[in-house]
């Protein structure tokens, strides 16, 4: 098992936000959370990531315990979060972005070559190479934090509402990348309030309500659950 | 459309190298033009200011506000005074030492400090400066809140003998550029991009495998060396210390300098101040006691007007209307509302 989360809990200040979660990850899997606003699905990532500490409960990636390290430790392990909204550096150019992506490549012939491996799946980005970051579209600033994460070589993404705030078109763009991706063998855990977009691309699915995962299971017969549909597929 | 580019760039860059040039000229030039040592004083305060500045921004940059920028400018001035006074070193044995103390003295010291960036970092500084002018001022063998007199001047390096104001000039200039010379690589290195992204976001930092305490920790103990060889450079400059140099104004003023050059140029802003609020307030003929009522009030109308300091407000000239400043009290005043809540 490539991430394995055992009944952990997570307190803001008294507010307990999670509660007994349980969840786990296979390797190749796309696994998708979906849930209400404030159901606890950032939060989730955000413990996973090392952003914020869990108060109970343990998180093993590739069998070792990671719950406890920091997020910067985390990252090293093979895990990239992308985080929600602000996603990218605004005021720096699309290139420092990169460049700051690609901290944690040793040396700078590592990092040109991944730089070039970006650029060929975004060729967008070469365009826009020298912009900055913050006049690009919404999709185009997606998929800069999308090429972002990638850089640190992670056998884990987790992408954290990626559809947010984009058109349709781009939306579907978006699904094809993350398509993509795990065609490369990375495993994804996907974050999303479009779940008929998440439940369409994951091969699992949990979901969660108010902290606690309710349901969970195989992403295909959940989209015909009748309970998903009259909650999250509006109808 | 390349070609265009690639020939902007490179135009941008000779007349960045020209200006460059030229500003250094005027600078090497400058003392050789000027008659009066009490100007050419003054632009030895306006070197060691800059200096100071570009230590507050360095914080700034890795997203750490000081409000202590002159506490290792005093730990400077005095290690350096002890070694030479009471070791009888010289002046250029005293300086490396001075450093290597001050950054193992920052480095034990910004180990705690920095472990809370916001608010509580910039109390903490605050409270630090005050600790060291106090402690400065209570320990006999520092010379007490009456100091430590007749410092002596910097050793003389073969036919130079930094006797005269030129002389001490050109040390605080050389003293200067170099460390411009440093910053501008570390600004430009992996470890100034490392700042910036802490500084926008510490998380996103975070979760790119930047580990945010030690690089806050690393910009800590450069501005803190800095600030204390500018200060080892004052003592014996001035050939005085007193507690009270070091006091909280000083602080304070440091931060003007590089609020008023803008905060987003980590070099030239300071400069820019530190030139601005050492020829200004001397040619207004401005009385000592009402000038840090002049002070404040120019660091209030920076921030309400010109929050981009001068090169900020040059490079993006702000459209003046009344309903966005409205707004940015409004936010003032709500950002303070929810501070007196929590």
């Amino acid at each position: 098992m490539l991430l394995e989360i055992i009944d952990i809990a997570v307190h803001y200040g008294k507010a307990e936000v999670l509660r007994d979660l349980s969840l786990h990850v296979a390797e190749g899997e796309i696994v998708t959370i979906i849930g209400a606003n404030g159901a606890g699905k950032s939060t989730t990532l955000r413990a996973i990531s090392g952003l914020k500490s869990v108060s109970a409960g343990e998180i093993k990636f590739n069998g070792k315990r990671i719950s406890g390290l920091k997020s910067h430790e985390i990252v090293r392990l093979g895990i990239s979060h992308v985080p929600e909204g602000r996603r990218i550096l605004a005021p720096l150019s699309v290139m420092e972005n990169l460049e700051i992506g690609a901290y944690l490549r040793k040396s700078k012939k590592e990092a040109d070559s991944g730089f070039q491996n970006i650029f060929d799946h975004f060729p967008i980005l070469r365009e826009r190479k020298n912009q900055i970051a913050g006049s690009l579209s919404g999709g185009e600033q997606q998929m800069l934090a999308i090429a972002r994460a990638l850089l640190n070589q992670p056998r884990l993404m987790m992408m954290d509402e990626p559809s947010m705030g984009l058109s349709p078109l781009v939306v579907e763009q978006v699904g094809m990348i993350i398509k993509e991706i795990n065609g490369r063998g990375i495993s994804i855990i996907l974050v999303e309030q479009n779940a008929r977009m998440a439940l369409n691309l994951a091969q699992r699915a949990y979901v969660l309500e108010a902290g606690r995962c309710v349901l969970e299971g195989e992403a295909g017969a959940m989209v015909d659950d009748e309970r998903i549909k009259h909650a999250y597929l509006g109808g | 459309m390349k070609l265009l580019n690639s020939s902007t760039v490179s135009r941008n860059s000779r007349l960045k190298l020209g200006a460059i040039i030229v500003a250094l000229a005027v600078l090497i030039i400058l003392p050789l033009c000027i008659e009066s040592d009490y100007i050419k004083h003054l632009l030895i305060m306006v070197c060691i200011g800059t200096i100071l500045g570009m230590t507050f921004s360095m914080l700034y940059s890795a997203g750490l506000i000081t409000l202590g920028a002159a506490a290792f400018y005093a730990v400077g001035a005095y290690t350096s005074t002890m070694l030479v006074t009471s070791l009888g070193l010289s002046f250029w044995a005293a300086l490396p030492l001075t450093i290597i103390i001050s950054a193992v003295l920052s480095l034990g010291f910004g180990a705690i400090f920095v472990r809370n960036a916001g608010v509580a970092f910039v109390i903490i500084t605050l409270i630090f400066v005050q600790v060291i002018v106090i402690a400065a001022g209570q320990i006999e063998f520092l010379g007490g809140w009456g100091g430590i007199m007749n410092i002596p001047r910097p050793d003389s390096l073969g036919p130079v003998e930094f006797v005269s104001k030129r002389d001490c000039y050109y040390l605080i200039l050389a003293i200067l550029l170099l460390i411009v010379v440093i910053y501008n690589a570390i600004y430009s290195s992996r470890i100034g991009r490392a700042w910036r992204a802490i500084k926008l976001s510490p998380n996103l930092a975070g979760t790119l495998g930047i580990n945010a305490y030690r690089y806050r920790l690393l910009a800590f103990v450069i501005g803190s060396t800095t600030a204390a060889l500018a200060g080892c450079f004052y003592a014996h400059y001035f050939q005085n210390i007193t507690p009270g140099a070091f006091a909280g104004w000083l602080s304070i003023y440091v931060q003007l300098y590089a609020v008023l050059g803008g905060l987003e140029f980590y070099i030239l802003g300071p400069a820019i101040g530190s030139v601005i609020m050492t020829f200004v307030p001397e040619y207004l003929r401005v009385v000592k006691e009402i000038e840090p009522i002049i002070t404040g009030l120019l660091l209030l109308i920076i921030i309400l007007f010109f929050p981009g300091g001068i090169l900020g407000t040059i490079k993006n000239p702000p459209d003046f209307n009344l309903t966005q400043l409205k707004s940015r009290l409004n936010r003032m005043r709500i950002s303070k509302a929810q501070g007196d809540k929590s």
